[in-house]
């Protein structure tokens, strides 16, 4: 999931431990430097604070988390309890809750960073959590004082070598002091897109180190935090150098595979378009059960469960429950809920990557574009996600739904993306004789000739089979096929704008 | 009148603690770390002290050795509490008459308290 694309100094780091942070940070906080984690109440700054510190016990490290006016520890460790990574055996030994509020009142800010430095100190501790910085900020008697207070502290935590999270719900409109000074500012958001909210990331800086830039994705679960790197960011260049060859893979048609003048070529990217019923799944089902142990095949789909699949692939007489129990194909269902679109694609990269897939239906472009919050990084996210692909060596199909059940197919769903594929298989239906017929057409191969026909195309109790080219007809990509006869009378058949 | 010495370091906690058992009759001292506790024991007689485990500069079971190690405290009872449970505590300072696991409730506490002061 990695990838740099800045030089990284040879600072030690002090990992995150939370799933996906650390490879946005490339691999974690600078040990010794303080940080401010910033956002609005509620945007999950605790919770990865928390979690952070968990995980730096067990893997053998110390942390001290102070309060100053937040949550009290009591309710914060109850709230934490049901959580995958909450361990009450590291409290105290590995992990110590204090608050400094009383110290701070009295005190003030002296007093405060002395009980900061005597916690480093006495608990041993190499992370230090401070939330509820504002409280400090507002008893602090000037900037100038803030802004002294804050440089202790980085020289306290440089000296010790411990790391420090200061937590805030301020936010960086305006630049303040301590965002200058600080070694790193990390602003959590949960932002409203109409009906739902998603939580994010930006790193706004990070001193000394690389990072991955823009908008990530997060969820905070019973597992802890979960970060999703954007795609466009982790994948900006492909992981592994595209392999080239001539190869072809079989769709598992065989009339498909001799339009395709031996099958779709390995490791690229086919569109499959046409509306709903037509038998787009239906065509993957026998893609993916030429899967094999040398071909691998992975079914990434958000409409129909893995049983209901099955099912389907047995009226169809294909073997796929044989080949998902011999392990040659893995189904992975995304339900239609609230997903994230990043989530998606590392979920989807995980698993091609996990059993080197070289056969991937994905069933279909809608499941990511309707998990989209910002549509207009779709066409450079399809761009990151199949170059990836193609570098795993993955032949990949995704069906691409149109709204239209019958009639001319203008354009394919999503802009931008059809640019993408390198090969575009049309299904649709076409009115004869006061009844449907099932079109089949080929209009790109990457790099290799294709038999242009429009094949007629029947799904039975054996299967999908592509027949001959439709005669005596024409305007078929009209969704209306006529008698040559009346073709002056007719409008010009319509090419699919790709 | 009885005086209870209640330390910890959530301000929001001492609040709770002390008004239910001023409520109850009892004079209550404060102190916001174990440190300010033991000053605060060596001002006057104090008869009971509830003590928070996880406190900055000296914490719980440092106060409650201090305590037990000085002839002039060493008799006086105390309850410890703590939102980690009791085994943890114990493993570090048994030297305490009673436990409260927080949260609790003020019933439990004060029902505590006149069970330790009996």
């Amino acid at each position: 999931m990695t990838k740099r694309d800045d030089s990284v100094p040879s600072l030690a780091r002090l990992p995150t431990g939370v799933r996906g942070l650390d490879d946005i940070l490339h691999g974690g906080f600078l040990e010794g430097g303080v940080y401010i984690l910033q956002g609005s109440p509620g945007a999950g700054k605790t919770v990865l604070a928390n979690e952070i510190c968990f995980r730096h016990a067990a893997a053998g490290g110390r942390a001290a988390y102070v309060t100053l006016l937040a949550e009290m520890h009591t309710r914060l460790l109850q709230h934490l309890r049901p959580m995958a990574f909450f361990d009450e055996s590291v409290i105290p030994e590995s992990l110590y809750y204090v608050s400094a509020f009383h110290t701070l009142e009295g005190d003030g800010l002296k007093g405060l960073i002395d009980v900061l430095r005597r916690e480093i100190k006495g608990q041993r501790a190499d992370l230090l959590v401070v939330d509820g910085l504002v409280a400090a900020q507002e008893s602090a008697p000037s900037d100038r004082e803030f802004k002294k207070f804050i440089n202790e502290l980085q020289a306290h935590a440089s000296a010790s070598g411990c790391t420090v999270l200061l937590l805030t719900s301020g936010l960086l409109r305006h630049v303040s002091a301590e965002h200058t000074m600080v070694d790193g500012v990390f602003e959590l958001e949960d932002q409203l897109f109409e009906f739902r909210n998603e939580r994010s990331l930006i790193v706004r800086k990070f001193r000394g180190s690389g990072f991955l830039r823009g908008r990530h994705s997060f969820r905070i679960t019973d597992e802890g935090v979960t970060f999703f790197p954007r795609v466009e960011a982790v994948f900006a260049s492909a992981s592994q150098s595209d392999t080239l060859s001539d190869a072809k893979v079989s769709t598992g048609v065989p009339g498909l595979d001799k339009m395709l003048l031996g099958g779709l070529p390995a490791a690229t990217t086919t569109g499959l378009v046409g509306p709903s019923g037509i038998g787009k799944t239906t065509l993957g089902l026998h893609f993916l059960s030429n899967s094999s142990p040398a071909e691998p095949g992975l079914m990434f789909g958000f409409f129909e469960p893995p049983a209901r699949l099955c099912l389907k692939a047995r009226h169809l007489d294909l073997g796929m429950t044989a080949a998902v129990q011999r392990g040659d194909v893995e189904i992975l269902w995304q339900p239609q809920r609230e997903n994230v679109l990043d989530e998606l694609a590392h979920r989807l990269i995980g698993a091609v990557r996990r059993r080197q897939v070289k056969r991937l239906f994905i069933d279909g472009l809608g499941g990511f574009l309707e998990s989209a919050t910002s549509p207009q990084r779709m066409s450079r996210f399809f761009s990151c996600l199949t170059n990836e692909l193609r570098a795993l060596g993955a032949t990949t199909i995704f069906t691409m739904e149109v709204a239209e059940i019958t009639g001319p197919v203008t354009r394919v769903p999503s802009s931008g993306v059809s640019a993408l594929l390198e090969n575009l298989v049309f299904m649709r239906f076409v009115e004869r004789d006061s009844s449907l017929s099932r079109l089949l057409s080929v209009h790109k191969v990457r790099d290799s000739g294709h038999d242009p026909s429009l094949r007629e195309f029947y799904i039975t109790d054996r299967g999908l089979h592509v027949g001959e080219a439709f005669a005596g007809v024409e305007g078929l990509t009209t969704g209306v096929a006529r008698e040559p006869a009346s073709a002056a009378a007719a409008p010009p058949p319509v090419t699919p704008d790709v | 009148m009885q005086t209870i010495l209640v330390v910890d370091d959530e301000l929001g906690a001492i609040e709770v603690v002390a008004t239910a058992l001023e409520d109850e009759g009892y004079r209550v001292l404060s102190a916001a770390n174990g440190r300010h506790g033991l000053e605060r024991l060596a001002e006057g007689q104090v008869d009971l002290a509830v003590i928070d485990f996880m406190m900055p500069l000296v914490d719980g079971t440092s106060m409650g050795r201090a305590m037990k190690a000085d002839p002039a405290f060493k008799n006086i009872p105390i309850i410890m509490m703590s939102a980690v449970g009791e085994s943890v505590v114990r493993e570090r300072f048994d030297g305490y008459a009673a436990f409260l696991r927080k949260p609790f409730r003020i019933s439990a506490l004060i029902d505590t308290v006149r069970r330790v002061l009996a």
